[in-house]
Parts: C-alpha cells; sequence; structure tokens
C-alpha cells in the first residue's frame, strides 16, 4: 500500500516532479536507431517524461532532439524539410540546426542576425546499441554514456524491440521485479516458447512454485534473488537485477540469450516498455532473430505501422478462453510480454496503491519504491545524485547458477553478477 | 462481448473503480532478534499501526543449555517488558517478521521459525546494516534464512517503517 501523496510522487514524471528530475539524471532510451535510419530521413515526434520533443538526423549525420513546435507561430515542426543540415518549417521557412538553434528567417534580412536570438530547447542525442539515448537533465550533470552491456555488444549479438504500454511506468517496471508471478502467468511458456525452452533451469522453475526470495540492496538498486530447491542440498537461484530508476534483466535460461526491459515514461499514463535480448558470447542465430520479430520471448508483434502490440485493450487482447482451460495460456492470452502487458494495463493507466494488499512476497516492490522515494526525494533536498547513473552501477548481469545451501548468493555469485566482456553468462 | 457494460480500462473506466474496503486487518508481529534490533523495534512500536504488535526475543537469544534442545515453549517480551506466549503470539499472527542485525546473534531465529512453521504461519526476515563485513552478514543470514520464507537486507532501518506501512502493518 502505498499513501496518494507517495503514489502521486513515484508515478509522476513531468519536468518539475521529484520523480521527473530523477529520470532526467540518466540517459533514456527513445527511438530505435532504425527509426531514424539515414541523413535527411523524416522526423520523428517523441514524447518522453510529458515534453513533446522531435528527433531527426540531419543531413550531415548529426541528431538532434529539440522542441517540437516552431518559435514563430507554434507549427509542429515534424511537417519540416529536413534539408541542408537543419530542419525548415514548412509555414514560413525558419529553420532549425540539432542544437535548436534557428539559423534562418527568411523574412529577415540575414544581416540582422535576427535568427541568432531565436533557439528551441535541445536535449542530447546520441546512438550506442541499436538505439538512439536522450539525457533531458542539466548540462552540468550530464553522465557518461549508458554502460547497459546489451548495448556495448556487437550489432549480431543483439536485437531490440520496443512496445507502447498503456499504463504508468511504475506498475510496468514493478512487474519486472516481481518474480513470484512467473511460476503462475507464464508457466505454459517455460515449456513452449523458442528463446526459453529446454533450459535445466525450468525443471526446477516447474518443481517449485513456492520460491523463497531474498532482496538485496545494490549500488545501483537491488538484487532480487528467487530460491529453489536444487539436488544434494543445494539451491536453484535466479537473480534478477534492477538498476534505478527503470531497468531490469531476467535471469537467463540455459544457453538462451539474455534478456531485459526498460521502462519509459511517455506521460504518466503511457510508457514504452524497451526489451532487449543478447548473448554476451556469441552472435544470436537467425532463428533466434526471426523468433523475436515473431513475437516470442519478451518480444510482441504489432498492429502495422505502429509500436502498439497487434493484442492491445481494444480486442481484449486476443483472449483465448479455450487456451486458458487447457492451461497453454494461464491467463489466456498469448505470448509473455503481453502476458504481463495486459494486466498491468488492466490496473488502469495509473493504479490506486492506496487499495492494494501486498504480502511478504511483495518486498522487492516495497524495496524498490522505498529506494525510489528515497532517492527522489536526496536529489531534491540535497541534490544527491541517484543511484544507477554511474556506469560502473550500469555494468551488472542478472544470473541463474545453482549453490551449496549456505552460501548467500550475493557471495556466490558476486563475479557472475558483473558484466565482463567476453565471459559467458552463468546460467542454468 | 457485447454483454459486457465495462470496457478494458482507461482512465474515464478506472473512476468507475468501486470505493469499498477489499481486507480487513491482518495481525503482523514484528519481533526484535538482538539488542540493536530492539532499539529499532521499540522506536517503530511508537508509531500508530492497524494490528502490529512488537517484541523482543531476547529472553531467549543465547545458547540452550548444554544438552539442551532449543524449545518452542520460549517467551517473548512486549516493548513494555511484559512477558508473552511465543506459541500464542506466533498462532494469533498473519505474519511474523524478524528483524536482526547483521553481525548479532540471531539463534532466536530458529526458535521463532520453528514455531511459525508449525502453525503455518508466514515469516520474513530482515537484516539490518548492509554496511557489515560479509562475514558478519553472513553470519545473520545463516541463521535467518532456513526459517524466512522472504528474507530483505536493508541498509538502513528506516526502511521496516516503509515494509510496514506497504503491507497495511
Amino acid at each position: 500500500m502505498l499513501r496518494k501523496e507517495q503514489n502521486d510522487l513515484l508515478t509522476q514524471t513531468a519536468p518539475g516532479t521529484p520523480m521527473g528530475e530523477l529520470f532526467r539524471r540518466s540517459w533514456q532510451p527513445v527511438l530505435l536507431s532504425d527509426e531514424l535510419p539515414e541523413n535527411e530521413c523524416p522526423p520523428v515526434r517523441v514524447k518522453i517524461l510529458s515534453e513533446r520533443l522531435l528527433a531527426f538526423r540531419d543531413s550531415e549525420g548529426r541528431l538532434g532532439l529539440i522542441d517540437e513546435f516552431c518559435a514563430h507561430r507554434g507549427v509542429s515542426l515534424w511537417f519540416g524539410r529536413n534539408e541542408e543540415a537543419g530542419l525548415r518549417c514548412p509555414y514560413h521557412g525558419w529553420k532549425y540546426d540539432v542544437t535548436g538553434q534557428c539559423i534562418d528567417v527568411p523574412s529577415e534580412p540575414a544581416e540582422s542576425g535576427y535568427c541568432r536570438k531565436i533557439k528551441l530547447k535541445s536535449y542530447p542525442l546520441i546512438e550506442k546499441g541499436g538505439v538512439l539515448w536522450a539525457y533531458l537533465g542539466p548540462p552540468d550533470k550530464r553522465p557518461p554514456e549508458p554502460a547497459y552491456e546489451f548495448a556495448t555488444v556487437p550489432a549480431k549479438q543483439r536485437f531490440v524491440s520496443k512496445r507502447l504500454q498503456e499504463s504508468n511506468w511504475l506498475q510496468a517496471m514493478e512487474g519486472g521485479i516481481d518474480s513470484s508471478h512467473v511460476s503462475f502467468l507464464h508457466r505454459g511458456d517455460l515449456h513452449n516458447d523458442p528463446l526459453f525452452k529446454g533450459a535445466k533451469g525450468n525443471q526446477y522453475n516447474l518443481g517449485d512454485a513456492r520460491p523463497v526470495f531474498e532482496v538485496v540492496e545494490s549500488a545501483g538498486g537491488l538484487y532480487i534473488g528467487a530460491r529453489r530447491n536444487a539436488e544434494n542440498g543445494h539451491y536453484y537461484w535466479r537473480i534478477t537485477p534492477w538498476v534505478m530508476p527503470a531497468f531490469t534483466m531476467i535471469a537467463p535460461r540455459g544457453n538462451h540469450s539474455v534478456h531485459g526491459h526498460f521502462w519509459v515514461p511517455i506521460d504518466d499514463e503511457n510508457c514504452w516498455t524497451w526489451s532487449f535480448d543478447y548473448h554476451p558470447v556469441r552472435e544470436l542465430t537467425a532463428a533466434e532473430v526471426q523468433a523475436m520479430r515473431d513475437g516470442k520471448g519478451i518480444h510482441v508483434t504489432y498492429v502495422p505501422g505502429s509500436f502498439r502490440p497487434s493484442a492491445n485493450k481494444d480486442n481484449d487482447y486476443m483472449m483465448d478462453r479455450k487456451a486458458q482451460k487447457e492451461g497453454r495460456y494461464y491467463s489466456g492470452i498469448a505470448g509473455i510480454a503481453m502476458q504481463d502487458a495486459s494486466l498491468q494495463e488492466s490496473m488502469g493507466p495509473i493504479i490506486d496503491r492506496s487499495k492494494e494488499n501486498l504480502v511478504s512476497t511483495d518486498n522487492g516492490i516495497i524495496m524498490a519504491r522505498h529506494r525510489l522515494m528515497r532517492a527522489a526525494k536526496a536529489l531534491a533536498e540535497k541534490g544527491i545524485t541517484p543511484p544507477g547513473v554511474d556506469p560502473e552501477h550500469q555494468k551488472i548481469r542478472s544470473v541463474a547458477i545453482v549453490l551449496p545451501a549456505d552460501v548467500p548468493y550475493k557471495e556466490g555469485a558476486k563475479e557472475a553478477l558483473i558484466a565482463k566482456p567476453g565471459v559467458a553468462p552463468a546460467s542454468v | 462481448m457485447q454483454s459486457e457494460s465495462a470496457r478494458m480500462a482507461s482512465a474515464a473506466e478506472a473512476r468507475f473503480r468501486i470505493d469499498a474496503p477489499n481486507s480487513k486487518p491482518r495481525a503482523i508481529k514484528i519481533i526484535a532478534l538482538d539488542a540493536p534490533a530492539e532499539r529499532v523495534v521499540k522506536r517503530l512500536a511508537q508509531a500508530q499501526w492497524n494490528q502490529a504488535s512488537f517484541f523482543t526475543a531476547s529472553a531467549f537469544a543465547g545458547a540452550p543449555a548444554k544438552g539442551k534442545d532449543f524449545s518452542m515453549t520460549g517467551w517473548l517480551s512486549d516493548v513494555a517488558g511484559r512477558t508473552k506466549s511465543l506459541i500464542d503470539e506466533v498462532a494469533s499472527a498473519d505474519l511474523v517478521v524478524m528483524v536482526a542485525t547483521a553481525g548479532e546473534n540471531a539463534m532466536a531465529a530458529a526458535i521463532i521459525g520453528e514455531a511459525a512453521s508449525a502453525k503455518r504461519i508466514n515469516t520474513t526476515g530482515l537484516i539490518i546494516g548492509a554496511g557489515a563485513s560479509d562475514e558478519a552478514l553472513s553470519k545473520t543470514l545463516a541463521q535467518l534464512r532456513p526459517w524466512s520464507l522472504m528474507l530483505v537486507i536493508a541498509s538502513a532501518d528506516d526502511y521496516i517503517e516503509d515494509m510496514l506501512v506497504a503491507l497495511r502493518a
């Protein structure tokens, strides 16, 4: 349960809000590189943290993320012409470069220097790991580039997708650290999904539906360990790292690729769910990539021409009661991603947490909220940089491992929890 | 389905969620296992709670006498120092939270855990002081782990209050 003021604090991310300022201290994924595929390609509207912006790649290949609206009459520059190192408003020809600086006002004499007095708000936009990342915080607090492992491996070892989620970011993120739902909601997919099936760890998962959890604070957020019984007095651990504010990784299975998510607020009632798969030491196979494109694993298929999942709230997520009854899909919804998203969206755009009844196994969620509130307050009152901003906090991995019963997982998996180039992940 | 009068959640639909209580208070028993944890628990007990009660287990925190096993017929103290029966308190709980400090002796966890297990009551172990050495933490962890269905290692004791509020204690 959260009081209303706590819920507001955690769910509101517009400029000037405590959580909005916390998000603004780290790089956020805003577009796939493919959405700005070449120089002078069409610009793309971006709404992030309740700010409407426009992204474009100019004729020189420079990336820009600027205020969407022309400083002259407020026209959307989405209609603009991307030409000759700038974006020109089609209404009266005002032109802007990637920094938002106006570089031409045709109605004014060039010698007057009028255009130099016009500048749109802009934010740094960089490309890394097939993703365009934006930093919306104070310029003097700009952190180093993101260091998440998926963004650092060669392109052929990685697949990244995004989907629109029609809910607040927090309830989506909380699903990512709620390890206890897997044995119910996703149980059918452990047998069937090509990106999950066949791993020995699945047997432990399905053989013990009541895992025991251990939540440990890390420098950047949390480790959430789920423990199940293995052979000979050993435990099978699945360790989910959460890096503040909204990054998680799912513990791997066998030699399958490793996957995880970002949840990035669009506004307070919608977010982008970013989903990535990668393997630290091998290229993804053609079959794996095809499966991801086909919406397997944590990915989805789309309404054509959009990033909205083809199963969405307008079609009741293609509920299949027969499959539900037969146990193929525990909730009746196909696919791991939409099994999660359908339930999270069903809570309403912003869940009223004053009505919830958490139990002991929800301590991962409780601790995440606790850390977010504490960090937002420390930033607002003392200017303390939030956990998760430091690139060292981002060089982490999820882990699946069998350990002797008396070994704390944070010790037993200490090395495995750190991303190391060229080193295979710890997986069962 | 045409017969349904409500659609999948939207901001407009969310307004119609019934505004009525959906749960009854649950009895949560918070037990300090060592002296530093006792100070934290006594401070927490000063706040207003729905149905939380606070105890210390210092009465049986020591090792059993030579040749004797731990027994569930242990005793707790409430924050006013009154003696309470462990079995009675656990039996009337919906959740038992054991609070320990990293590096301190948490042997009482075995007795409390055994009682909770016998009564089929859920247990949560909470270790304060993640800043302690790995060795100190491991020692406490080893004592709590067999008896906790949920274990949390928190760097600061203010987490306990947030956790109890979240659980509607």
